[in-house]
């Protein structure tokens, strides 16, 4: 038998005679200069599809197969003869401003002075926020690690002039890695190079991949996972903390104008009310917590004031909820009206900045059926079922007089919100943009019964179960009416539940073509 | 429980098992998987024969990498050559020999199983003859181990009814490349695709199949025209410059046509001719019946066309045809095979550097067993009947003549069809799946059921396997030693990098020691043999002389020069590139190629009301074969899980299905459910696409028994089907040929008359 030794002892300094940086596990690439970055080069005039990059890709990083840092897209145009396949090989695409890092709360994202959108595993607390920020679907949740991961252009081998993983494996060199003057690529290329059919703009996030795609391509272009229909994740810890703390807004705000209106002779509020508007908000932001996958670093989501909307989210409700237990112990200890007026007020307009920055996280472009004013205009609405709350405990209380009025505030507002609702629905019908259209199948093929129920338990709840209990009310039948309440009241929470699990589960993102079978690889 | 609830609080990132480490061979790879040490190894998938590195821990294969030095793939591998080391580790692995017991599969000793394999076998033969034991082999094993098998089938158990699913995929090319040049053997290399100024792709999807090939064609520097042949735009047709969508089965028509206009046009290379061909009057006679406008309404491929492929044929510097199955799984598949040679030789594109009529190998070892393996001929390429041959590779390993096999037995079809006769009794399947691969599968189950014994031979429990009385376990791709020979004649070296798993043997081994259960078989055959590279040694003496000489080769050398290309010898130290130059005559009796008239013959099941569809079978990257090996890495699997059916939007509509919907297929021999839809412009109306991977639907159900009566190969490629939808369950109306044209004609539109005359002929052969 024979034990020579393999031909060559390392394979770094090894050059094969393939002319392309494909085959060589080293790479030859210019040193950057001033003002370049490194990025990727995808010609699909070369690619055929065969997929090796991505295996590749995974087997240099360990990642199971459910974990893609790389995918390919396959999309097809035109008519036979003259069909036209066209595969996008697709990993991270180091934009120059890129919504991962605006977005991250924890500032786990690093733009590498090489250009490489680097993510620090340490910090990162698992909120996912990055995965429905970037409008190219890149990173992508590792459960078994209860983080984020994502594409790093394999920077330690590149660090030792190693080629990455994906442009080492390609048989076709369709991968190369080049450097890109920043303002060059800004100024004029970004358009004609940067864009390849079924991804967001280039321009949306400076997306730095250049594209060489096929001359005279078909208009239109079909996603080979045009015919997957399938719903996004239905977040429940943030469907309840959401609409608990929306409707704690509500309850305060109404306290806020009760206590306003106790110095005009009506009813003046007690710690219970203080406590009671406290309860859904301090019940729901700890739920939120549960959605993240390390919820022991909850704290650290308030590290990105600066440009992240969901760490403001975290500070300001934070802060809403500390004032709001703070204000209990004002009333339990009767401290004097005009302060604790005051004190309300500076409460109140930091539960409004915090209801603002929650729906302001939803307003992301890779989020279509998010990024829309409706989605503002509900989140402030659902204050409404505060409302609802607090009128609740004025009867019961004893205090009619006062929870009629409030009552018919809530009812008008929920009218409000349901038109809001609607509105947005209605959007959908008449929009053209193919995420929204599906956002309408997702409706109406897999929710409509859910979305059915919506809309009679808010019917139910917000107006016929309220509008029985004022009749109650005056014909004196004050018990009844509470049990007519109570049960509206629950209908409510459940009809608003319902609203934001369809709120969540129906979005659509912004998400490259992908595989007839796997789609884009995303959950 | 603490590990639970870190897990639960994301306490543990897992950083560690996602970490990279340095490796001195391959730079920074993840340290979990980092190899304790890199086995030099070639690819066990296809017959392109990628030089890798298998990464060994712990006695474990965790990391498959390419070799940069190799000169095939030059460090890149396709997808399933990079999860390569995932597919020792399967979980359909056989750990040890099974036997049927109270109708039970159960795990047994190697004594037991082949106790009851060689007693069954004996007891056969004496009562049947020996001929009433069939072997089915494959194209999966190494060379030795070929030689090893074909040895014992052919001299120890005397049945020459042993044939390989090479006659599957390979046959065709077998024996077209015998009947034109007088040896099995293809002619071109690789780098001729680098050489190329004309590359033809007829019946071939590399990018499926061969994807690495697209390494060659990228770093040809004369930006080569591409010409895609196909009926389907295919990945492959995507690279093309010129896509010729002709009709299904129509190729030999067309290179028929194409040596007419050769011919007409007086394109031909006199000189070559003349020194190297013989057969050209009668070529000449015959193609009278193939003139341009014949082969346009045959074809549907233009006359304008034609002429500008056979003068890129004609006027090229060197022009390179490449095929696969497309051309080979035909019931006509030898004299396709001939027909493209025929264009070769007319036009002298053969033995130059990018210059060659060249068959691509399906599996990584098909050519191994067409060399040694004693089933389309003799090891060496000696004829069956060739009294010379026969006793010079008698005396060579010192046998007595009358062992020698005068005629080739059954081939595959052939056998299942005496199997169905109840002429064969015994069946010995190794390392091959009929199950899933062979047509008409109704049909086989049925033969297959009739058998007295079933040996199947794998490492993997195969479908086959599960309907066997016995089973050898096998090792696999990375257990074992030996040498695979690619497409383009490279021999190269296959390490050991693990072993089996329980107590599964080498294919080697399992040979050697089942020989023992004969009398006398192994010290006769085997005299001496522990290793197989005492097969080697002997091969190496059998093959001195012949096309395929490997008298000049050392495992050394392969692994230093990254496989050597036969024949290799004094006169080729290091191989030869090519066939056929001027150094290498052809192996005829009178050293001249053969011009040979073919004749095209239509569909032989052709469409019709009752089942008027064409149905395409073929691959897909992500799987190998029938998914024995792919189907349990995820991977690869999650990527193409079940198969599919690509089909028109036309025929879509009538069906009233879209994309991701569920249709059947019939056909005369069966009906296959719930394969998934996709529409697609890759296919043209009146023909779908079925991936013939998967057992969970089973596409060779419906493919009919029709072979090429030269090579034995199935015609998998065209099978007449009717499509039924849940909400069109009778299926596609066929469309009546319009007859109206000629009224068109009538009045007044001179540029018809081509377009009626095409459907009078589609009248006449309806397709």
């Amino acid at each position: 038998m024979n034990d020579t030794a393999t031909p060559l002892e390392s394979f770094i300094g090894y050059k094969a005679d393939t002319g392309m940086q494909c085959g060589n596990y080293s790479i030859d690439i210019p040193k950057l200069q001033e003002g370049e970055q490194y990025r990727f080069h995808f010609d699909a005039t070369k690619c055929v599809g065969c997929r090796c990059c991505e295996v590749a890709c995974n087997e240099q990083n360990n990642n199971p197969a459910d974990i893609k840092w790389r995918r390919v897209g396959e999309m097809e145009g035109g008519s036979f003869p003259d069909t036209l396949l066209l595969f996008n090989s697709m990993s991270c695409n180091h934009c120059v401003d890129p919504a991962c890092l605006i977005g991250c709360p924890t500032n786990s994202y690093i733009k590498f002075d090489n250009g490489i959108v680097f993510h620090d595993d340490p910090s990162c607390i698992g909120c996912q926020y990055c995965t429905w920020n970037c409008p190219y679907g890149v990173p992508t949740y590792h459960e078994e690690r209860h983080i984020v991961t994502k594409c790093h252009m394999c920077h330690e081998r590149l660090a030792a002039d190693q080629s990455p993983a994906c442009v080492q494996a390609c048989p076709s060199g369709a991968i190369e890695i080049e450097a890109v003057n920043i303002l060059e690529w800004m100024a004029n290329d970004i358009d004609t190079s940067g864009n390849m059919p079924h991804l967001a703009d280039a321009r949306l996030t400076n997306s730095t991949t250049r594209f060489t795609l096929p001359d005279n391509m078909p208009l239109e272009m079909l996603k080979a996972d045009e015919h997957h229909l399938k719903p996004a994740h239905g977040e429940l810890p943030l469907v309840f903390m959401t609409v608990l703390t929306q409707m704690s807004l509500g309850a305060f705000g109404a306290l806020f104008i009760g206590d306003i209106l106790s110095l005009f002779g009506f009813f003046k509020p007690t710690w219970i009310f203080a406590l009671l508007a406290l309860v859904p908000a301090a019940l729901g932001l700890p739920l939120s917590a549960l959605h993240l996958g390390r919820p022991l670093k909850a704290l650290s989501a308030m590290k990105n004031l600066k440009t992240s909307w969901l760490s403001r989210e975290a500070a300001a409700l934070g802060a809403f909820t500390g004032l709001m237990s703070l204000n209990v112990a004002l009333y339990f200890f009767d401290i004097a009206t005009a302060v604790r007026l005051g004190f309300e007020l500076v409460t109140l307009l930091v539960g409004i900045y915090g209801i603002h920055a929650q729906a302001m996280i939803y307003r992301i472009p890779a989020r279509p059926s998010w990024d829309r004013f409706s989605t503002n205009q509900k989140f402030f609405t659902t204050a409404y079922s505060g409302l609802f709350l607090v009128a609740l405990a004025l009867i019961i209380s004893g205090t009619t007089d006062s929870a009629t009025p409030l009552l018919s505030s809530a009812m008008i507002l929920s009218v409000i919100h349901g038109f809001f609702t609607l509105g947005a629905y209605n959007e959908l019908k008449a929009s053209s943009t193919p995420q929204l259209e599906k956002t309408l199948r997702l409706y109406r093929e897999l929710f409509a019964t859910l979305h059915t129920l919506r809309w009679i338990t808010l019917g139910l709840g917000a107006l016929a179960l309220p509008l029985l209990s004022t009749l109650l009310i005056a014909s004196g039948l004050t018990s009844l009416a509470i049990i007519t309440l109570v049960l509206g009241f629950v209908l409510i929470v459940l009809s608003e539940l319902m609203d934001r699990f369809l709120f969540y589960t129906t979005t659509v993102p912004l998400q490259m073509a992908g595989g007839f079978f796997v789609g884009a690889q995303r959950h | 429980m603490i590990n639970t609830i870190k897990n639960f609080l994301g306490l543990d990132i897992k950083a560690a098992k996602y970490a990279l480490a340095d490796d001195p061979m391959f730079g920074r790879i993840s340290d979990a998987k980092k190899p304790d040490k890199w086995v030099f190894s070639t690819c066990g998938y296809c017959g392109v024969g990628c030089g890798l590195y298998i990464g060994v821990r712990n006695g474990k294969a965790v990391y498959t990498k390419g070799n940069s030095a190799h000169s095939v793939n030059m460090g890149t591998l396709c997808p399933k050559g990079l999860s390569e080391h995932e597919m020792i580790t399967s979980s359909n692995r056989l750990p040890s020999p099974m036997v049927r017991k109270n109708g039970k599969l159960q795990n047994s000793s190697w004594e037991d199983a082949f106790t009851q394999v060689s007693k069954k076998f004996k007891e056969i033969s004496e009562k049947h003859g020996s001929s009433a034991i069939g072997v089915l082999s494959t194209g999966q094993l190494l060379t030795e181990e070929f030689y090893t098998l074909g040895k014992l089938v052919q001299l120890g158990l005397r049945t020459n009814n042993y044939d390989g699913n090479t006659t599957l995929c390979m046959a065709s090319a077998v024996m077209g490349y015998k009947q034109s040049l007088g040896s099995d053997g293809p002619t071109g290399s690789y780098e001729d695709f680098q050489h190329a100024n004309v590359i033809v792709l007829v019946g071939a999807n590399i990018s499926d199949n061969h994807p690495i090939l697209k390494l060659h064609i990228e770093k040809n520097p004369n930006k080569p025209k591409i010409i895609v042949i196909d009926p389907r735009k295919s990945k492959t047709a995507q690279m093309a410059d010129m896509f010729i969508p002709l009709k299904p089965r129509t190729d030999l028509a067309l290179f028929n046509g194409l040596a007419y206009i050769v011919l007409e046009q007086g394109w031909e290379n006199a000189e070559y001719l003349k020194a190297n061909v013989t057969g050209l009057g009668d070529l000449r006679k015959h193609l009278q019946n193939y003139p341009p406008q014949e082969v346009a309404n045959i074809t549907g491929i233009d006359v304008k066309t034609l002429y500008e492929i056979a003068r890129s044929y004609a006027s090229s510097q060197a022009v390179l045809s490449a095929w696969t199955m497309g051309v080979n799984q035909s019931y006509m598949g030898t004299d396709t095979v001939s027909a493209i040679i025929n264009l070769h030789l007319l036009t002298g594109q053969i033995g130059r550097p990018g210059a060659a009529p060249f068959s691509i190998t399906g599996q990584c070892n098909a050519m191994g067993t067409r060399e040694t393996g004693f089933t389309s001929s003799l090891p060496g390429y000696r004829n069956y009947g060739d009294e010379k041959a026969a006793s010079e590779y008698a005396d060579i390993i010192n046998v007595p003549l009358e062992l020698i096999p005068t005629q080739r037995g059954y081939k595959y079809g052939e056998i299942i069809e005496a199997i169905e006769r109840g002429e064969i009794k015994a069946l010995w399947v190794v390392a091959t799946n009929p199950l899933v691969s062979f047509v008409n599968q109704t049909r086989l189950r049925k033969a297959l059921a009739k058998l007295e014994l079933l040996v199947v031979q794998d490492a993997f429990m195969s479908d086959t396997a599960q309907l066997s009385d016995v089973i050898f376990a096998a090792g696999t791709w990375g257990e074992k030693e030996g040498s695979y020979t690619n497409s383009e004649r490279r021999c190269n070296r296959a390490s050991k990098a693990v072993s089996p798993p329980g107590i599964a043997k080498s294919d080697f081994d399992i040979f050697l020691e089942f020989s023992g259960y004969f009398d006398g078989v192994r010290e006769l055959i085997y005299p001496n043999w522990k290793t197989p590279s005492d097969a080697f040694e002997e091969w190496k003496r059998v093959s001195r002389g012949q096309l395929c000489d490997y008298s000049g080769m050392s495992y050394q050398m392969m692994e230093l020069h990254g496989g050597i290309q036969w024949p290799c010898n004094e006169q080729f130290p290091l191989g030869s590139p090519r066939l056929y130059t001027p150094d290498i005559g052809f192996r005829t009796y009178d050293g001249k190629a053969k011009l040979l008239p073919l004749e095209w013959i239509p569909l032989q099941e052709p469409t019709g009301e009752q089942f008027p569809i064409i149905l395409n079978t073929g691959r897909t990257v992500e799987q190998w074969h029938t998914r024995t090996k792919t189907g349990n890495i995820d991977i690869l699997n999650d990527l193409a899980p079940e198969a599919w059916v690509d089909i028109n939007p036309a025929d879509a509509s009538a069906l009233q299905v879209k994309s991701g919907d569920r249709l059947s297929l019939s056909s005369p021999r069966g009906r296959v459910d719930d394969i998934v839809v996709r529409v697609t412009q890759t296919v043209r109306e009146g023909n779908v696409f079925v991936p013939f991977h998967f057992n969970t639907q089973l596409i060779n159900q419906l493919t009919t028994s029709s072979f090429c009566p030269k090579s034995g190969e199935p015609n998998y490629k065209q099978t007449a089907v009717q499509l039924h939808s849940v909400q069109v369950p009778q299926g596609i109306v066929m469309k009546s040929p319009e007859i109206s044209g000629t009224l068109s004609y009538e009045s007044s539109e001179v540029q018809s008359v081509p377009k009626t005359t095409g459907h009078i002929v589609q009248m006449i052969r309806p397709f």
